[in-house]
């Protein structure tokens, strides 16, 4: 194992690598700033500038990003109540009446050093925890494969949100079934290509995920008058000290040491990801703090900022756990990493560990370096970052739309990948007006492939049955927990029903 | 049984579920493909299957709660369709007018249907940046970008 560490910190050490994590981290800032638009959107608009470069610097450029563009959410969310991702959504619940006092520096510095603790916590788990899982998954057959994407598929779904589970299903299957479009995996049948030239190799996942987040969201941006908007509220406030005195760091120690921990592991769960771990962390932080701290939740509590903080962070690491030791992403980001990975040709899973360690590593280690660079370099710079803000909307809006669309025709050099974009975008912009979620349709895409290869292998080898489904107990087991994941939220809200109805009945 | 948004987009999916599983059909096999358990046309008739079956609960069920409707402004509306509009006609563009060209058009075209009037500001934001841009792909990146066609179709 030292070995690999080695491996890739002498990769992720690489001036021009350094510099990528930099880059990265800058980009993803300003980016994730930008109201509406997240993760996802940052790193879906690096990935036409990824594929001039070598894989591990790539994935560099992108993990920097990532973190970036979660930092730059939690900026944005303190300074102006606008949270740029749904991970710092939590974020504004105490960051921004922090702000409101006064303290913003300091709730921009809890923030950074929350974040920081958090994805250091996360990075060490990752580095023992990701070879352990590589090498138990050298021995997943065709069948625990199959399984287990349907488990990511249907985390995602399942943990979509109150009256979201059929919907993000059905998004997940729509996923699929774009992914099916073009010559067959198996048996290079064209499928859905209606005599298209342009459809036979498929619609293009870095098309997919432009026209979905990056297009759609700035549309969407535009369509509610967001860009418009002159409200107070909008305003950045002044930042103010970003000294924490020592009773405080005191205070918020624990805090952050649990929801890092807490975080990490909500991460490494497929499909749960940065938000879910935020919101878990907070509600358990404000159940956990003693009664006087507990009324100070929602009006300035640096427990509640911290939480959150340390949470996301470290669940944006452990969301890394599947994908780089099972090839299952763990979150909508992450699937666009996979997306870009297997276009360099590399495939995410158990060999990766084996077959190309110095990306398995430079991943690893630059997401601690990512980490540093926030801290160090980005925090002192936010007021400056900040001022990138004030470029008019009505200029910044054309230019998104222009590196979107450019982005994709670079790669191709095909004018029709445009057209398509638009046609993608329109879409897009109408499933999100029926609150249609967009991440697990791109999930659904970016796994299509590989579940039906799996599948496909699994019947073959089981003669055409499903016994395969329970005759490995991995694979048993691992269903077992798909179904669970699947029906809790349905148990979940008939107990609370049926506990509303008894306090009722018992009033 | 009131149309709700979400019995809406139940309708709009089952409609395309339908129209998927009826094109699974077309999916040519190879000779004896029949005869296997997993074939071209498996994953999709699954997939239209399961589709029609989400689109069902969707319809049928009740909503778990009442989901607000976005104000969205006819004005802003008809901005989105006009970007997307310039976007297609960008891509129209592109290979008759070359790259410099093109882009300048549609960013300082875009530019200016978002609110921006300033003539100064228009040019400066769009003509300098394609050409920078166009210069920074084809000399630095050494990216190769077809030259116009209207260049060849002139002489």
């Amino acid at each position: 194992m030292f070995e690999g560490v080695f491996t890739g910190l002498s990769t992720a050490l690489m001036p021009f690598n350094l510099m990528m994590v930099v880059v990265g981290c800058f980009a993803g800032t300003f980016i994730g700033m930008l109201p509406g638009l997240g993760p996802i959107s940052a790193v879906a608009l690096m990935i036409p500038i990824t594929y001039t470069l070598d894989p591990s610097s790539g994935i560099i450029l992108m993990a920097g990003v990532y973190y970036g563009a979660v930092f730059g959410g939690s900026t944005s969310s303190i300074l102006i109540n606008a949270p740029g991702c749904a991970s710092t959504l939590v974020t504004t619940f105490d960051g921004y009446p922090l702000a409101q006092k006064n303290q913003a520096g300091k709730a921009l510095a809890l923030a950074a050093y929350s974040s920081f603790c958090g994805g250091t916590v996360g990075a060490i788990i990752l580095i023992f925890a990701a070879p352990a899982l590589a090498s138990v998954s050298l021995s997943f057959q065709s069948s625990d494969y199959f399984a287990l994407m349907l488990l990511g598929l249907t985390s995602v779904a399942a943990f979509s949100g109150k009256g979201q589970v059929i919907k993000a299903m059905m998004m997940t299957v729509f996923g699929l079934m774009i992914a099916t479009v073009g010559n067959d995996v198996i048996t290079g049948a064209p499928r859905y290509t209606f005599g298209q030239m342009d459809l036979v190799d498929g619609i293009s996942f870095l098309l997919l995920a432009m026209a979905t987040f990056a297009l759609a969201e700035v549309m969407m941006t535009i369509m509610r008058g967001k860009m418009f908007s002159t409200s107070e509220t909008m305003k950045p406030v002044a930042l103010s000290s970003m000294k924490l005195s020592m009773s405080e760091v005191k205070e918020v120690a624990p805090t952050v040491a649990r929801s890092s921990v807490f975080g990490f592991i909500v991460g490494v769960l497929p499909g749960a990801g940065a938000t879910i771990a935020s919101f878990l962390a907070y509600g358990l932080e404000r159940n956990l703090a003693p009664e006087r701290l507990r009324k100070m939740f929602g009006k300035g509590a640096l427990r509640g900022l911290a939480a959150p903080e340390a949470a996301n962070n470290a669940a944006s690491t452990g969301s890394f756990v599947p994908l780089l030791t099972l090839g299952i992403p763990g979150s909508g980001t992450t699937a666009i990493m996979l997306g870009a990975l297997i276009a360099y040709g590399i495939q995410p899973g158990p060999r990766l560990y084996v077959d190309h360690p110095d990306v398995f590593w430079s991943v690893i280690i630059s997401m601690y370096f990512g980490n540093l660079v926030l801290l160090i370099l980005n925090l002192p710079l936010i007021p400056y970052i900040s001022r990138l803000l004030s470029i008019p909307p009505q200029i910044l809006n054309p230019l998104i739309i222009f590196f979107s669309i450019i982005g994709v025709y670079l790669v191709s050099f095909n004018t029709f990948d445009i057209q398509m974009m638009v046609f993608i975008t329109l879409m897009a912009v109408g499933l999100k007006m029926l609150d249609f979620p967009m991440a697990p349709m791109l999930l659904g895409f970016i796994l299509g492939g590989m579940l039906e290869k799996n599948l496909s292998r699994a019947m073959v080898v089981s003669d055409g049955s499903f016994d395969f489904l329970w005759n490995r107990p991995l694979t048993f087991s691992i269903m077992c927990i798909t179904v669970i994941i699947l029906l809790l939220p349905g148990l979940l809200n008939m107990g609370r029903r049926l506990s509303s109805r008894l306090l009722s009945a018992a009033d | 049984m009131n149309l709700t948004k979400d019995r809406f987009g139940g309708l709009l999916f089952l409609l395309l579920s339908v129209t998927y599983g009826y094109y699974a059909a077309d999916i040519p096999l190879l000779p004896g493909d029949k005869f296997e358990p997993f074939h071209a046309q498996t994953m999709p008739y699954w997939l239209s299957g399961l589709g029609v079956i989400f689109s069902v609960l969707l319809i049928g069920l009740k909503p778990v709660q009442a989901t607000e409707n976005e104000s969205l402004s006819k004005s802003n509306i008809v901005l989105m369709l006009g970007l997307m509009a310039f976007t297609f006609a960008f891509s129209v563009a592109l290979p008759w007018l070359g790259f410099p060209v093109t882009t300048s058009i549609f960013l300082a075209s875009s530019y200016w249907l978002l609110g921006e009037r300033r003539p100064k500001m228009l040019i400066l934001a769009s003509v300098p940046f394609a050409l920078v841009f166009w210069l920074l792909l084809t000399q630095v990146l050494d990216v190769y970008i077809a030259p116009a066609r209207i260049i060849f179709w002139l002489e």
